[in-house]
């Protein structure tokens, strides 16, 4: 019988098993790649994923194979433990060290602040000493079901962040995917990317279906025969399988339907075979032997009988790990045939069972077969230790659902704190952004009588509406805390300096500024608020900043560095970093100290142990301030520093996004492909905001590839997702629509858009209008880019030097080197074009070519110099007069960057601090930072000293 | 006609022919929905093609049912685009995304059907079937359509973007605010699509359901799409419960399809 089992031939899918076996191998060729199968129930998914399963086993991948569950209470992470649960009993005992190691990642208590992204980090690296250089192929079956924890680990590695060389193949069920599933949209940001395919699973045609059958019937079918299966069949291999099978033991016609075929066989098996079944069926898949032995109860040769003949009946299949159904529909025919009591006995059986077996206990499993049984009492105390274990691997919406469980089993049990699980379903519920749940768990709380106090109430009602975005109500309930009569000044600290940060967020700088000081003042008054002084500080902070008084905000936030280092805590420290360096970087636009200010807190909360978490996210801003002043080899440093700490979420995109900058800058197109591919991977998960970047730099890509169709559109959807209240990102985006608008025309590469041209300077003129009522910093920005924007579209009739003169301008006071080079390139064009000032325009091609090789900016500089080329105007030879006195010193100043060599030759010359801003377009505190990091770096304590240093290397 | 054994035995008719589903552009149609629209624009121009590809499809030709539906829906996508550019929306993440996802069902029931799958929407199927004749009036076919699409599409393709987006959909919100605003859209369109348009179909509704005072001029859509908005929240609910979804989406699309078979049924033809 076990032939009749197994021994189906794979009819009608050997190309598409070669193109996924190549897909998955050869064409990976040392990245990550990822096959989705699509398709009906009974289509044969499965079959596929095991015979290419079987076909890359034979070379040197390590497969690993694993499936989702559909119950409600499988734990997170569950294929992945499945799947190497199957490895570990598959190897030799040394062998299977790692892969142990690796399963106990699963049952530890983690510390880190990053929980959920160290999780990921530590099951990658756990992955890469398993798979010991190999290429690791994760198969998964049934992924409509996956968790979310699951779920992100995937992106994550097929992001390549994980530093594993990874395939993955998984199955989908099609039906599933109708209706409002998450991998829906999941499936088509992925489908976008070179490295993923997803192939849809057709029924099978009709020769393939008469091949099949004719396999299981072993001859030919009759013509009528044949014609009858290929109707009721329609092709699916899993209905042809078993109709032949019918016909071939003289079934057939017997029954009309697949439900009918199945019960027809239920009913013929003997009384102890169809028990097994129905346990099984009552079970979670797979049902271990002895589980099996326990439910039904049958002396172990009868057990084995019974399996046999459910296996042969071709309604169960047996595994090493266990028995399932045979499929799906199997189960879903089942379902309706057991009465509600005799269910309930097997449940029973099935958690008497677990609970007596020795070994690790599976809480959700537990609580499922108890909860079942009709046994609440003892389903409770499984249902927390299973929600408890599901927080652990930072599974919310796992661990939302049992507590939920729990919240339910409690009703109408005596003595139970019912009070504490709403509390914890609650939290548990806002952490996997159920907002309204939260919420309603929390009413729920309020009225059970606790003696939760009124303000801590008020306090998490306003922390949820915010995290929802109701920050109208949330305000309204900070406002009740802070007059509630229970409030403790602690209470009452926290929930100014909360509502400050909320109201700043609205942009109510002026009410955010005094929330802010009184929090500060409350702060003052209780000891160990640091945290409330640091998050107040940064309120106070940036409104200050946004209100024109840099100088207070500043001073105000490094006050709050300086408690928070007195005081001691590690994530106060690193958030008040993370303040100073957001605010000098971002609104107060003072680079460079920004930079120095990153890089110096990186250091040190590395030393306080958050550098993967914190020390990444100051590294980007580090990454992205040094790209703006122009240094960029720098710049390039940090991003390779901070993907070291292998980052998840939201900071991985952050620096993929970084590194993508400096690669558009440089021209490497295919570095800057791979990590839009590897964001898009991260976001298919999730995080809108990361997306309008992630365009702006794919249509700046697009550009240099002369692609100006693409950059077009991708600026087109960038529009369309943007708030209007977002000017920064709109004026960025309506300047590359523009500049690629005028690029199509001048290089005649495709034709202007005329329509797309008027939406542009629509949105241009409506971002002027309103930026003439933001804030001073953001004002400043918006400018910069509307001047490059008019200066775009007089390309489009005629370009104006004049206006890409004042661009110029704009950039060379702000300190961003870059567009100002590239704006220089475009206004000698415009001279050149009018055979006017051909002078100027060769000053200006060598300042901005200068610029260009000093970044590193190939594209730029190759364009310079096909301009010049064109005018006859030589880069060379006056580049060299041009060069900072500097630029070539000797190894004395090998240290410094070229921005600190031009600091120090302007010491050397005597200047104040003040002239030498002036003269370099920064400002005298700038000045003051380069040159403490000058002193640092040679090692001097006087301007003399450092002047000595630099004539002597000059000679 | 041949009948196949599907799932648990429901009995779905399917034709033996050997046409293609698309007839002469099937090829065409087969190569367009290959691609999947990820933003507005992109969705524009494929319901665009779309247009160009249906009314070439013989027998009906220009009178092609689903080119009705396929024509208002175009118009109202284009001026949800201009809505997007013109600083409409409070939220236009939120309605990009949901007006991508609300197409990508449609284009999603095309392929299923492309594929003669049993799994296409009873809810579109009824309106695909008619592709062949017999010739329905433009009014009940454009109207089966956006049954099809607000009834049983709209309240799964607000619930996966909120999810993706990480909100929910809440009364009076940013989002809500937005999502009723496109019924102004609809309303703005009505005097180009009245012509016995909605004010008929409304009729028929009413007769139907006896309630006539519900409704007055113009406030069709914005009922159904009341409807959508509560099934959104419901189907939010459930949305990780895989069996209760997967109830609720054959439960709605029972009703759509209900509606959409009576709207092509000699009784609609008095909507024209």
């Amino acid at each position: 019988m076990a032939s009749d089992v197994d021994g189906t031939p794979l009819v009608g899918r050997a190309e598409l098993l070669a193109t996924v076996c190549s897909a998955l191998l050869d064409e990976a060729a040392g990245n990550t790649a990822a096959v989705f199968l699509t398709g009906e129930s009974g289509v044969g998914k499965t079959r596929l994923l095991h015979e290419v399963g079987e076909r890359l086993r034979d070379g040197d991948a390590l497969v690993l194979t694993g499936s989702c569950l559909d119950i409600g209470d499988a734990s997170p992470l569950h294929p992945l433990r499945q799947a190497l649960r199957r490895l570990d009993a598959d190897l030799a005992p040394p062998a299977a060290a790692s892969v142990r190691a690796l399963l106990a990642v699963f049952t530890e208590e983690a510390t880190d602040p990053d929980g959920a992204g160290a999780l990921l980090e530590r099951v990658s690296r756990g992955l890469s000493v398993i798979a010991a250089g190999r290429r690791v192929v994760l198969v998964l079956d049934d992924l409509q079901w996956i968790d979310r924890t699951s779920r992100q680990l995937l992106l994550y590695l097929l992001a390549g962040l994980g530093d594993l060389q990874l395939s993955v193949l998984a199955a989908v069920r099609s039906e599933s995917l109708q209706g409002a599933h998450p991998l829906r949209r999941v499936l088509t940001e992925l489908r976008r990317l070179r490295s993923v395919r997803v192939f849809d699973l057709a029924p099978l045609d009709r020769a393939a279906t008469e091949q099949l059958a004719a396999a299981v019937v072993r001859r030919p079918l009759a013509s009528e025969a044949a014609e009858q299966l290929w109707r009721r069949s329609g092709g699916n291999p899993f209905v042809v399988e078993e109709l032949s099978r019918d016909l071939r033991d003289g079934r057939d016609g017997l029954s009309d339907t697949l439900r009918e075929v199945f019960l027809a066989r239920v009913d013929a098996l003997p009384g102890p075979a169809r028990r097994a079944v129905h346990a099984v069926a009552a079970g979670v898949e797979p049902v271990e032997h002895w589980l099996l032995a326990q439910v039904v109860g049958l002396p172990e040769h009868d057990l084995l009988d019974a399996v046999r003949a459910a296996v042969s009946h071709r309604l169960l299949v047996g595994s090493d790990d266990g028995y399932r159904l045979r499929h799906r529909l199997v189960a879903e025919v089942l379902t309706d045939e057991l009465l509600p009591a005799e269910r309930a006995v097997l449940h029973r059986r099935y958690a008497e069972a677990l609970a007596s077996a020795s070994g690790e206990l599976h809480q959700a499993r537990l609580a499922h077969h108890w909860r079942l049984a009709g046994e609440p009492e003892r389903a409770l105390p499984a249902a927390l230790a299973a929600a408890q274990e599901a927080e652990r691997l930072y599974g919310y919406a796992e661990a939302h659902r049992h507590w939920s469980v729990a919240v339910e089993l409690t009703e109408g049990l005596p003595d139970v704190d019912r009070a504490a699980l709403l509390g914890h379903a609650a939290e548990a519920a806002h952490h996997c952004g159920e907002y309204a749940r939260a919420l309603s768990l929390l009413e729920e709380l309020a009225g059970t009588g606790s003696d939760l106090p009124a303000c801590e109430l008020y306090i998490r009602r306003a922390r949820y509406l915010a995290a929802a975005g109701r920050s109208a109500l949330a305000e309204a309930e900070y406002q009740h805390a802070l007059q509630a009569a229970d409030c403790t000044p602690r209470q009452r600290a926290t929930a100014a300096a909360r509502l400050a940060e909320l109201l700043l967020h609205l942009g109510r700088y002026a009410d955010a500024g005094q929330r802010a000081r009184e929090a500060l003042a409350l702060a003052e008054g209780v000891d160990g608020a640091t945290t409330e002084v640091v998050l107040a500080s940064m309120a106070l902070g940036f409104s200050e900043a946004y209100r024109q008084d840099p100088d207070a905000g500043l001073a105000v936030l490094r006050r709050a560095l300086a408690t928070a280092e007195r005081a001691g805590r590690p994530e106060d420290v690193a958030l008040a970093y993370l303040h100073l360096a957001e605010l000098l970087t971002g609104p107060l636009n003072i680079l460079e100290e920004g930079v120095v200010v990153a890089r110096r807190g990186a250091e040190r909360v590395a030393e306080l142990g958050l550098g993967r978490s914190y020390g990444t996210r100051l590294l980007a801003i580090a990454a992205n301030g040094l790209f703006r002043v122009g240094q960029w080899s720098e710049a390039e440093k940090v991003v390779s520093a901070a993907l070291r700490h292998r980052p998840s979420g939201a900071d991985a995109v952050e620096l993929l996004l970084a590194r993508c900058r400096l690669s558009v800058g440089y021209g490497d197109t295919e570095a800057a492909d791979r990590d839009l591919d590897a964001a898009a991977t991260m976001l298919a998960g999730g995080g809108a905001r990361h997306v309008i970047p992630l365009l702006t730099l794919r249509a700046g890509l697009a550009m240099w590839q002369g692609r100006h169709d693409l950059a077009r559109h991708t600026v087109q959807r960038g529009l369309t997702e943007t708030r209007s209240d977002d000017l920064v990102i709109l004026a960025v985006l309506v300047w590359h629509g523009l500049r690629a608008e005028a690029e199509a025309h001048a290089g005649r590469t495709v034709a202007v858009d005329d329509t797309a041209v008027r939406r542009l300077r629509e949105i241009a003129d409506r971002v002027a209008r309103k930026s003439e009522r933001a804030a001073r910093p953001v004002r400043d920005v918006v400018d910069g880019y509307l001047a490059l924007c008019a200066a775009e579209v007089s390309r489009l009739d005629g370009a104006d030097p004049e206006l890409w003169a004042r661009a110029a301008a704009e950039w060379d006071r702000r300190n961003h080197p870059y567009p100002a080079a590239y704006s220089r390139l475009r206004q000698a064009e415009a001279l050149l074009s009018r055979r006017r000032q051909t002078a100027t325009a060769g000053k200006l091609l060598r300042q901005a070519y200068q610029t260009a090789q000093g970044l590193g900016a190939v594209p730029l500089a190759e364009e310079i110099a096909t301009l010049a080329g064109r005018a006859r105007i030589g880069l060379a030879e006056r580049a060299v007069d041009a060069a900072p006195p500097a630029g070539t010193g000797g190894d004395e100043l090998a240290a410094l960057t070229p921005r600190e060599r031009e600091v120090l030759a302007a010491v050397a010359e005597g200047l104040t601090n003040k002239e030498i801003g002036q003269r370099l377009f920064i400002s005298e505190r700038t000045i003051g930072v380069h040159v403490s990091h000058i002193f640092d770096k040679l090692h001097v304590r006087t301007r003399v000293q450092a002047s000595a240093i630099f004539l002597r290397s000059r000679r | 006609m041949g009948e196949r054994v599907t799932g648990l035995g429901a009995v779905v008719s399917r034709d033996d022919a050997t046409e293609p589903v698309w007839g002469p552009v099937h090829q065409d149609m087969v190569d367009l929905l290959a691609d999947h629209p990820a933003d507005v624009p992109a969705v524009v121009e494929h319901l665009t093609e779309l247009q160009n590809l249906l009314v070439r499809l013989p027998p009906l030709m220009e009178s092609c049912p689903l080119a009705d539906f396929n024509r208002l829906y175009l118009v109202i996508t284009s001026s949800v685009l201009d809505g997007l550019y013109a600083d409409r929306f409070i939220d236009p993440i939120f309605m990009s995304r949901l007006d991508v996802e609300f197409a990508a069902r449609y284009f999603d029931a095309l392929r299923l059907w492309s594929d003669r799958s049993p799994g296409t929407p009873k809810a579109w199927a009824c309106l695909f079937e008619r592709m062949c004749g017999p010739d329905a009036r433009p009014l009940p076919s454009a109207a089966a359509g956006v049954n099809a699409h607000i009834n049983f599409d709209l309240p799964f393709a607000l619930v996966t973007t909120f999810a993706h987006l990480e909100s929910e959909p809440v009364d009076g919100s940013d989002q809500h605010h937005d999502y009723l605003e496109i019924n102004k859209i609809f309303a703005d369109k009505i005097p180009d699509l009245r012509r016995g348009y909605l004010d008929r179909w409304q009729l028929l509704i009413d007769m139907l359901n006896g309630n006539i005072d519900d409704w007055y001029q113009g406030e069709l859509i914005g009922y159904t799409r009341d409807v959508a908005w509560r099934n959104a929240q419901r189907i939010w609910r459930c949305r990780h419960d895989p069996h209760r979804h997967e109830r609720e989406r054959k439960r709605l699309d029972d009703a759509a399809a209900a509606l959409g078979r009576l709207l092509l049924s000699p009784l609609g033809a008095f909507l024209q």
